[in-house]
This record gives C-alpha cells, structure tokens and sequence, in this order.
C-alpha cells in the first residue's frame, strides 16, 4: 500500500514538472493535441514553414517530408503566396478598370480624371472613415500635415494652404496612387473606388480655414 | 507654341544666361542682397507665404527635407534664388553646377515648382533675411520646455519614493513592537519563574515547550501535508492537460524588433494601415515590406540616434534583394477550424482589441486570447447582433422577436452550428 502510494506520488510528481513545461511561453508556441488536425495539409498563406524535416515523427506523408512542411517550391522563396500574373485585373462590384496614368504624369492626371463616386453624406463618411487608417498619421486629422508620423517624417504639406490648396481631384488620386516626393504610392493598400472616396474628404479639408 | 510662351521661354533662357554670368562675380553679392527689402510689412508677407509654401520641407535653422535657409542670400545672388524657388527644376536641367549638386546632395528630391510674382518671392528673401539676423531662439526655448518636463519627472518620482519611505517606516515600527513584546514576555517569565508558590496549572504554562519535530510527525499532520501536496500536483497536471493545444501567451521573437507600443501605441497609427486584409478577407494579413518604407523611406533613425537603426535597415535589405521578411506567426489557429476576420470587424464591428489585447502596449506581440472552441461559444452567446439599419436581417429579427427571446444574440443566428466553423 506505502510503496503503491510513493509510486503514485512520483509519477504525478513527474506528470506535475512536464505539465508546468508544456504552456506556451515566449518563442515555444506549447503542446499541440493531435498535430496533424492542426496543421494545414494544403499551402497555408500566411504560415510558411519551410523545414522539410518539421514534424517528421508523426509524418505519413508519401514524399516523406515533415507532416509541417507548408512551402511551395515552386514560388520565389518558397513562399505560398503569388503576385497576381501580369496583367491580370480583379473583379470589382463597380466594374473599375485599373488606373493607367504613368507615375510621373501628374499633371496629366490632374487635367483629365474625373472622380466617378459621386458626392453624398455616406461617402464623405467612408471617406472621413478611410482617411483616418491610411491619411491621418501623417497628414494630420484635419489635413494640416501634422500628425503624430508627419512630424517625425517632415515635409508633410497642409490642404488648405499654398499650391495644395488648389490641387484638383486627379492630382490627389493619382498622389494617393502613386506617391509624390517623400509619400510613397499607397495604390496597392487602397482600392481605387476608396482612394476617390477619399479625395471628396480631402477635398472637404482644402476648403479648411 | 504661343505668343506669350515664346517670349516667357526667351525670357527665361536670357535670365539664366545672365544669373551664370553673375555667378563668378562676387561683387554682385552685396548689391544684391540689399535689394532685399527689410519693411515690416513685406516682411510679415513674406512669412505668410513662408510658413504656408516652405515650412513643410525648410527651416531657418535646421536641415529639414530641404537645406537650411539662415542666409540664403548669402550663398547665392538674388537672381538665382528667385529662378531656384519659381522652378528649381529648370535651374537644375540648365546644368546649373551648384543647383545640380543641391539636387544631388538632398537625394534628388525636387522642389516644386511655385507660382510666384516677383514681388511675392523678395517678400519670402526679406523674411528669410529678417529671420537669419535674429539669434537662435528656439534652443532658448527648447531648454525651458526640457526644464519644466524634468521637474513634472520628479514630481512624480518623489510622491512614489514618498511611499515607499512611509511604507518602510510603518515596517521598522511594526518590527519594533514585536521586539518589545518578546521583551516583555521573557522578563515576565523570568519574573513568575522566580516565585516559588505556583499552582500545577502556572507551572506547567511556564515551563511549557513547543516541539515541532513531535507536531510534525504527527498521522494529523503528515495526512494533512499530504493531502495539500497532492492536491496542488493534481491541479497543475489537469491545468497542464488543459493548456495542450492552447498557445495563449505565445510570443515568438521575430526577425525585426517590431513593436507595436511604439507605432500603434505611441504614433497612433491605425491597424488597418499595415493589416489591410482586416475589413476584406479571412485573414488580416502582414505588410510586405513596401508598406514599411511609406513611412521608413524618410525615417531611419529611432529615437535620438545619429546612427541608422540596424533593425530599420533590415526592411531596406529586404527592399533591395527583394527578399520577403519573414515574420513568425503568433496566432496559428488549428487548421480543424475556420475564422474570417471580415465578418467580425466588417460586419460584427469588433474592436481589434477585443481579442488581441492591448496590442498598442505590447513591445513583443503576444497572443492575449486562448482562442479555445468555448471563447468562441461564451461571445456568440452574450453577443447581441447589431441589426439596425441593415434589411438583411429584418426578417430574422421578426421571427426572432415571434418567438418573444429577447435580444438576438449570435448563438440566435446560427453562431453555434457546428459547420459554420468546422467543414
């Protein structure tokens, strides 16, 4: 009965230290219950793992690599996400077509588009909306290019003062798209239906005293 | 070409000719620098024009985008300056020598051509004059800025260090006391113990001892110990099994020191700035490094630093050998289980925060939820839908609100179904 006890006692002593050990903590993500309902089978995007031999014990994979590895071979870096091929365009609901304008024309640009969403209260609050995720660090919440970022940057303009103030809409589009000066193009985080979205806001805060 | 294009470009490639011939003679300097007016009123112009055209990328003092301004006029004549700030570029394809290593010098950022009338550009020289002439006042002003901010600091430090010291004192006063009683009780002792006339009862308080070897050995006791420590070996085995397959807390270093407190925290940027995926698709994604250099194009330095922040070059590395950074994932949720982050923060209008915790204060990201099938379960149900103004829902508002259950939550609209999660 006395030696039956101690044996339980040091076996849920041991069970006790690898227990304490098993949580995740820092760089060790933890135990995993039944690894391969965890782990994808086909390319996961945003989670490569590029070790063949990752989780080889458990692997009954006919290549014999790791039940882990999630790494396209055939993509730059083994990575498991692509670029859309050339040339391509993604559907849209409105039916945009991509914008074509040269990097360089501006000024073209300004002369001939047209912003094709048409002004209401919603839209300037999409706008408002979209401006602060991806204007307002910079050029400030009321556009006189003294946000938080803006000021560390330097040479954020104000809308409302100078040559900017008067900048049409397809200047501001295609700065948005492309960048200008020390802004860096923006096209490929924005949607051109929300990059005209937010020229009506800013074009609300040209208008500023 | 017209008329008036011709003569301006006429007028221009003569204005020219003229500013290089001027160039290599330096007396023009001084008859030149005092054509700049130096009446009040232009001068106020002037800084109307100054502060709403130059300040974004000039300063009078300081290299800001562009070189400092303090005596401008004294590097180059008048003429110069005026066909420099009505379009530099002109200036510059001229093969113009000084304006060319300017260009070159500033990382070939050009400086936009302005519309001004000459009298507007001799009133922004006349400010730029008037200012240069004036002592440095901003380090004056800085210095008392410094000051009062140091005296805030100790403020707060003594009214913390004043705890601490009365927290001490209320110890060493405790401490005391317990010494006098123990004192007290052994002079008190000593003092019975010298009387002779004890009944059985004092007699044997007196002489009383405590074993603890004898307590301790006692069935009670070892029964009790026993009992404890097993029990608390049993919790931490089933919280142990409990925690297998949940990475809360999990908070993997990553290849850039990227911290979240310092540009979500401390700069304000949204999450959706970098996170673009958040509103559109299953996940919210990780920037690539071209989203980096929007901001890290012009800032390369962290915190005070001259030198160039080493975990900053690393995006440049990635930019120029067009190799992806690759960023550890923190939160891998089980491949058995399917989540969309549109439909939370698109439609179900959740807070990041909600179950990412205070990310703008995290240095290192950790994963603050456990994301266990029951986290999921526990907000479905007390979640209540925000159906107005959305007809999509008016129809299950209405049989939901026939069968009289209250507010309709989640759970009410298929929240719990098992396919919609695991397929």
């Amino acid at each position: 009965m006395l030696i039956l006890k101690s044996s339980v006692s040091k076996l849920l002593f041991v069970a006790f230290i690898l227990m304490i050990g098993c949580r995740a903590k820092d760089d060790f993500p933890g135990l995993e219950y039944a690894p391969n309902m965890y782990h994808s089978v086909p390319y996961e995007g945003l989670s490569q793992i590029t070790d063949e031999s990752s989780g080889k014990w458990l692997s009954n994979r006919e290549d014999g690599k790791g039940e882990y590895f999630n790494s396209n071979p055939n993509n730059p870096h083994g990575m498991n996400l692509r670029e859309p091929v050339d040339g391509t365009v993604k559907r849209n609901m409105s039916g945009y077509m991509p914008y074509r304008v040269h990097k360089d024309s501006v000024d073209l640009a300004a002369r001939i588009l047209k912003n094709p969403v048409e002004k209401s209260d919603e839209i300037l609050s999409d706008g408002k909306q979209l401006y602060s995720v991806f204007c307002q660090a910079c050029h400030g919440s009321q556009g006189k290019g003294d946000g938080k970022v803006g000021e560390v940057m330097l040479g954020v303009p104000a809308y409302n003062v100078g040559r900017v103030k008067d900048v049409p809409e397809g200047h501001i589009f295609h700065v948005i798209t492309h960048g200008k000066g020390r802004m860096w193009p923006h096209g490929s985080q924005i949607t051109i239906e929300e990059r005209w979205k937010i020229v009506h806001y800013v074009q609300q805060l040209q208008q500023l005293d | 070409m017209s008329t008036t294009a011709m003569i301006t470009k006429g007028f221009y490639s003569t204005a020219y000719f003229i500013v290089l011939s001027l160039l290599f003679s330096a007396s023009v300097y001084g008859q030149d620098a005092s054509s700049i007016p130096t009446d009040e009123g232009i001068i106020s112009q002037g800084r109307t024009l100054y502060n709403n055209n130059c300040a974004v990328c000039h300063a009078i003092e300081r290299q800001l985008v562009g070189p400092a301004l303090k005596n401008v006029h004294e590097r180059q004549s008048v003429e110069w300056l005026k066909a420099f700030i009505i379009n530099s570029q002109r200036v510059i394809q001229s093969g113009d020598q000084y304006a060319v290593n300017l260009y070159n010098q500033y990382n070939r950022t050009e400086m936009p051509a302005f519309d001004f009338s000459d009298d507007e550009v001799m009133s922004i020289l006349a400010y730029i004059k008037d200012e240069s002439a004036k002592e440095p006042v901003q380090a004056a002003a800085s210095d008392t800025g410094d000051g009062s901010q140091a005296q805030a600091q100790t403020g707060t430090a003594i009214s913390s260090g004043y705890i601490t010291v009365i927290l001490m004192a209320l110890l060493i006063v405790l401490v005391l006391i317990l010494i006098v009683l123990a004192v007290l009780i052994s002079v008190l002792t000593k003092y019975i113990k010298q009387k002779t006339d004890l009944d059985e009862a004092d007699e044997e308080l007196v002489s009383q001892k405590v074993d603890f070897g004898k307590l301790v050995r006692s069935p009670g006791f070892v029964w009790f110990a026993s009992f404890i420590f097993t029990a608390i070996v049993l919790k931490a085995v089933i919280d142990g099994l409990f925690s297998i397959g949940i990475q809360e807390g999990y908070a993997p270093a990553q290849p850039i020191a990227f911290s979240h407190k310092l540009h979500a925290g401390q700069y304000e940027i949204e999450c959706q700035y970098c996170h673009t995926g958040v509103l559109k698709g299953k996940s919210a994604n990780i920037p690539s490094a071209n989203i980096c250099m929007n901001c890290h194009s012009a800032i390369v330095k962290v915190g005070d630093s001259d030198q160039p922040s080493a975990e900053i070059q690393k995006i440049y590395d990635a930019i120029e050998n067009n190799k992806p950074i690759e960023w550890i994932r923190v939160h891998n949720l089980p491949d058995l289980s399917y989540f969309n982050h549109a439909q939370h923060v698109a439609v179900g209008e959740i807070e990041c925060q909600t179950c990412h915790g205070p990310i703008e204060e995290m240095e290192i990201v950790k994963q603050h939820s456990n994301l266990t099938m029951g986290w999921c379960i526990d907000c479905h149900r007390q979640t209540d839908v925000n159906s107005m103004g959305n007809a999509y829902y008016d129809k299950l508002v209405e049989l939901h609100e026939s069968k009289g259950k209250g507010p309709m939550k989640v759970a009410d609209i298929g929240g719990l179904e098992c396919a919609k999660c695991h397929y």
